[in-house]
């Protein structure tokens, strides 16, 4: 670890010209629990750090409008997760947050720092010692024809094959989730689907993001398909690991039961959040069916490119897809 | 007097009151960091520390030491006492990625790991091998290489014959991959000097080792060493011998003048210490049509590193699971470009199982007849090696008392039948373990005072499997005390040699220690062996207010000087073929798996297990060793592999978030049961081993519920979703 400044502002206010003065490369600090760990591994060196974990004016869980859900960034991963309007209403959300890390860091972590979590791939946390391009521009990249079970289908180009490993953006990024940012230059509003970006040639790139914008809050549309809704995850132990894949889907049904909203977002699979606008059209106008359902996600998973060792992942995921929809399709009320 | 219901240090680890040998402090210690070779093999041609000293608060940065002033411990299992023979620092070879480049020594722990960070070297790299099949592997017959009889190839009768004229023949090859032992407790402690008496405080399983390693290492006086360790925080045979740190930070702290703490990264105990070897078992089991088990040939290849053989000894037991009558072993070992391995939990008996008990299974289903009954039917009560009797033999007891209780008369034969409400398909297996009863030197002083309250040293470590319940529990009830009165010292060699810990021989190698010093006692106190005594009364009648005692005691057919050769730190244990019996534990395992309709989601709802440990020495803690092994078998099957990219060399899932040991929620029900039956023949006491015997056939009696549940056999593990998808 290296020297860093550190600050910690007693408002957004405070925190937002306090990123407007920093020198680049400060990093914010909300919930500590991945900023610390790549810091300590030497990927993460920022000279100044500005701590926001304690503003209470990020803090706020707002689910008492109709038409919108609305969390601070500050907000914990547990709060929302265990949120009994959330599991209601919106049950994907609650269980994307639910089944991710473990309880001690969903204590800690926050659901705003959360959205901006970096891959766990191990040559890129595994030191310099690994050519990297997201660690090390142009060094190359290990992964490619090495240890790839957990990389991406999708997304992925010459210069990094690394999946983002999140699974809480990947439901809201199936939701139309938007999240509202502040900084020097005011306050702006980004869709969740145009927050992360492939790696393309500049891996190390990661989200569209400044680096003196502060996530404020996440807001999500409420919609009958967010009820019947369900993060389906399937991953190599039953808690506290990273998607092998992992499927956000929700529906509603018109009264003749044919779907008439269907949203499917794949985690564990793709270099961002991915979203299949293709599989989700298989299946509007239609009756869900088992064999509609396998229809969406092989549709899900028609661009598929596997590496050495993640082809199991395409019929794993089509089969999860499915999964994820009959499940989603029960709570609709089918 | 009454038996506890938990361990006797239960609240002393709950509280944080026990001391691990890193919770030391004082003001003065300095703090230690390896920096590692970021390369899989080669020479290091420059290390350049001058960033790493200008760091704050660094103290010193070592990157050679003179081999004439730290020299080689030799291998724990070539006569020596180290992990490994290689000591790192002590010339320029990389023989494996992470090995030790240079040490750094600051005043605190961010200061060394940032200096530790900022070591570069220049490497001239070579070729690595890091897989059996790999192009520069090298691959030795064991009983040519290391000539030791107890090493020798298994050979009874005429296997390959015999198995050509069987009527059923079954032949498969299974693969196990590299895994390390993660134990919570991370490697290291605190060196010290006082004057120029040397301490180490450091959990291990092998004091003894250390002392000599460090004797040998240092070219020290056995005497002017200490070495404390009243608690390991698991262990697992990672912690059997000594580590390339202890030799340097003694001489470090000799120059500093300063005590230093090295807690080895949890990373780097991937690259540093022992692991268990990827290795190969083809199998070929010959049968009559009725299932009776005629000829076997079990055939290993087991990795080892370059510059030690670490030997193999998996058909130790496959020769005694059943009663074949031709049996051919043979051992082989693969030199690869990695850090030596090592015995972890059930080093050999695991994997041996796992390919045995798989062969068993397909046996079973070849000729139609029930896994359990085909078990049974093939039971012996001679061992079939050396025609000698077995100690004791439960095996078919566990079985029938499993089957019993895990309800297995309700199993339907044919794979695939079995289905639950939502649709996942049920299978259930069975498997059979073996373990050698092996037996150690062992030395107990017991103090006994006028006021009933005993205190004993003796060898053995407490490395969570309840060692000290087990001694305190048999002292207890020899002179009806309670448990609160009893002190136990053990991991200190101020108190005894501290022999390893391991191979399932420490508590029955303690408890016949003290059982031979309680004796004594008695006959100091002038009480009859089996009367009952008023400890406190019994001393004061002596005239004293208290009484010191001492045995030393040894494996049947051993010599008495035995234990000089442990007191120097060597390995000295004997077993399992003693003069006139041989004698093994045994287990029997049933487990239930579930598996999804879609998504193929392996899970294990329940297991039943019942051993045969001989006596029962400590029932919370048998228990809970019991179903730990239980949960590391569910992780060694479904679970953990090492994984190694073969451009790089070195484990690349090194950390505890991604080496995927089971978590809670992966555990369903385990029930356990013993046997409970004296081996009054092995030791006095009764008690045969229970701690590797545990894990061994866990593997196996899943893979064969996976085949129940799929029709389809698994022969690699871990048996991960894509392999039953």
């Amino acid at each position: 670890m290296r020297p860093f400044s550190y600050a910690v502002p007693a408002t957004l206010a405070e925190a937002v010209s306090a990123l407007a003065a920093s020198e680049p490369g400060t990093k914010i600090l909300a919930g500590g629990t991945t900023l610390y760990d790549l810091m300590k591994l030497d990927i993460e060196a920022p000279p100044a750090v500005v701590d926001v974990h304690r503003l209470a004016e990020l803090a706020a869980i707002d689910t008492t409008r109709p038409d919108e859900f609305s969390f601070g960034a500050g907000a914990r991963m547990a709060d929302v997760a265990d949120d009994p309007v959330v599991r209601r209403d919106f049950p994907v959300l609650a269980e994307s947050l639910a089944k991710a890390a473990s309880q001690q860091l969903r204590n800690m972590a926050t659901v705003g720092g959360n959205l901006l979590q970096r891959t766990r791939c191990g040559y890129f946390r595994g030191g310099p010692a690994f050519p990297c391009n997201k660690r090390e521009p142009g060094s190359g990249c290990s992964a490619i024809g090495g240890l790839d079970r957990g990389h991406a289908l999708f997304g992925a180009g010459d210069a990094c094959v690394a999946t983002y490993p999140g699974d809480w953006a990947v439901a809201l990024l199936a939701f139309d989730a938007e999240i509202d940012v502040i900084g020097p230059r005011g306050v702006r509003t980004v869709a969740v689907g145009d927050l992360h970006v492939e790696p393309g040639d500049d891996p190390q790139r990661e989200h569209t993001l400044a680096g003196d914008e502060l996530i404020v809050r996440i807001r999500v549309p409420v919609t009958p398909s967010g009820r019947g809704s369900t993060y389906h995850k399937i991953r190599d132990r039953e808690s506290y690991a990273f998607a092998l894949v992992s499927v956000a889907a929700g529906v509603a049904f018109d009264d003749r039961g044919v779907v008439e909203d269907c949203r499917i977002a794949l985690g564990g699979v793709a270099t961002r959040p991915w979203r299949s606008p293709a599989a989700e059209a298989v299946l509007i106008g239609e009756r869900l069916t088992e064999a509609t359902a396998r229809r969406a996600g092989e549709q899900a998973f028609a661009g598929a490119r596997p590496g050495t060792g993640n082809a199991f992942k395409i019929e794993l995921g089509i089969r999860a897809v499915g999964d994820a929809l009959r499940i989603a399709g029960e709570r609709a009320g089918r | 007097m009454s038996t506890p219901t938990r361990r006797v240090d239960a609240r002393e680890k709950v509280t944080g009151a026990a001391r691990y040998g890193a919770d030391r402090t004082s003001p003065d210690l300095a703090h230690a960091v390896f920096a590692v070779s970021t390369i899989g093999k080669g020479r290091v041609v420059n290390v350049d520390t001058a960033a790493a000293e200008a760091v704050p608060g660094v103290l010193t940065v070592v990157t050679r030491i003179d081999p004439a002033e730290l020299g080689s411990p030799g291998f724990l299992m070539g006569g020596g006492y180290g992990f490994q023979s290689l000591q790192p620092l002590t010339d320029d070879r990389i023989a494996y990625r992470g090995q030790p480049i240079a040490l750094v020594v600051a005043d605190t722990l961010v200061a060394a790991t940032e200096a530790a960070n900022l070591v570069r070297a220049d490497y001239e790299p070579e070729p690595i091998a890091t897989d059996l099949d790999d192009e520069g592997a090298e691959t030795l017959v064991q009983e040519e290489a290391i000539p030791l009889p107890f090493l020798a190839d298994i050979v009874v009768g005429d296997a390959d014959a015999a198995f050509v004229k069987s009527p059923v023949r079954i032949e498969a090859s299974f693969d196990l991959p590299r895994q390390h032992q993660v134990p919570m407790e991370l490697i290291g402690g605190v060196v010290e000097w006082r004057g120029d008496t040397l301490v180490v405080h450091e959990g291990t399983q092998n004091a003894g080792a250390l002392r000599g390693g460090l004797a040998r290492q240092l070219g020290m006086d056995l005497a002017k060493i200490e070495v404390i360790a009243p608690y390991t925080g698991g262990g697992f045979g990672q912690k059997n011998s000594l580590q390339p740190h202890v030799g340097p930070l003694a001489l470090a702290a000799r120059r500093l003048g300063r005590p230093i703490k090295f807690v080895m990264p949890r990373t780097q105990t991937f690259h540093q210490a022992s692991f268990r070897p990827a290795s190969r078992h083809r199998v070929r089991l010959g049968a009559d049509e009725t299932g009776r088990m005629l000829a076997a040939v079990h055939e290993v290849d087991q990795q080892t590193s370059r510059h030690d053989l670490f030997p193999s000894m998996s058909t130790e037991i496959t020769s005694r699971l059943y009663g074949i009558g031709d049996f051919r072993g043979r051992q082989r070992l693969v030199r690869t470009d990695v850090q030596t391995p090592g015995f972890m939990r059930a080093p050999f008996e695991h994997p041996a199982a796992f390919a045995f008990e798989s062969a068993v299974d397909e046996l079973a289903y070849a000729v139609g007849q029930d896994p359990v009954s085909l078990r049974l039917a093939n039971d012996t009560d001679v061992d079939p090696v050396t025609g000698q009797p077995f100690s004791s033999r439960h095996l078919a007891e566990c079985l029938r008392r499993g089957a019993d209780m895990f309800g297995w008369a309700g199993r339907t034969h044919e794979p695939r039948s079995m289905r639950a409400a939502d649709g996942s398909r049920i299978g259930w297996g069975v498997a059979a373990g073996v373990y050698p009863a092996s037996l150690a030197p062992a030395v107990a002083r017991v103090t006994a005072t006028s006021e009933g309250k005993v205190t004993v040293g003796v060898d053995g470590h407490e490395m969570g499997q309840g060692i000290r319940t087990a001694i305190t529990l048999l002292i207890s009830e020899d002179l009806s005390i309670e448990v609160g009165d009893v002190t136990v010292y053990v991991g200190d060699t101020r108190v005894a040699p501290q022999h390893l810990t391991a191979g399932s021989w420490g508590t029955a190698t303690a408890l016949q220690a003290v059982h031979a010093a309680l004796r004594e006692l008695r006959k100091h106190l002038n009480v009859a062996d089996s009367d009952p005594v008023d400890l406190g009364a019994a001393v004061a009648a002596t005239g004293q207010t208290s009484v010191e005692v001492e045995a030393t005691t040894i494996a049947p057919g051993q010599p008495p000087e035995i234990i000089e050769h442990s007191r120097a730190g060597l390995v000295s244990f004997a077993g399992p073929v003693y003069p006139g019996f041989v004698a093994f534990s045994f287990i029997a395992h049933f487990v239930e798996v579930r598996i999804e309709p879609t998504t193929r989601r392996i899970r294990v709802p329940r297991v039943v297990s019942v051993a045969d440990c001989g006596r029962v020495a400590s029932p919370v803690t048998a228990a809970s060793q019991l179903r730990g092994a239980v949960v590391w078998g569910i992780g060694a099957s479904l679970r953990e592999e090492s994984e190694v990219d073969p451009r790089f060399g070195g484990f690349a899932n090194a950390t505890l978030e991604e080496y995927p040991i089971p978590v809670n929620a992966d555990i369903g029900e385990i029930e356990v049961g013993f046997v409970d039956e004296p081996d009054p023949m092995l030791n006095p006491v009764g008690v045969k081993g229970l701690g590797e015997v545990a894990m061994v056939g866990v593997a196996a009696a899943i893979a064969n519920a996976v085949f129940h549940a799929t029709g389809r056999r698994q022969r690699r593990l871990p048996i991960r979703i894509e392999d039953v998808l």
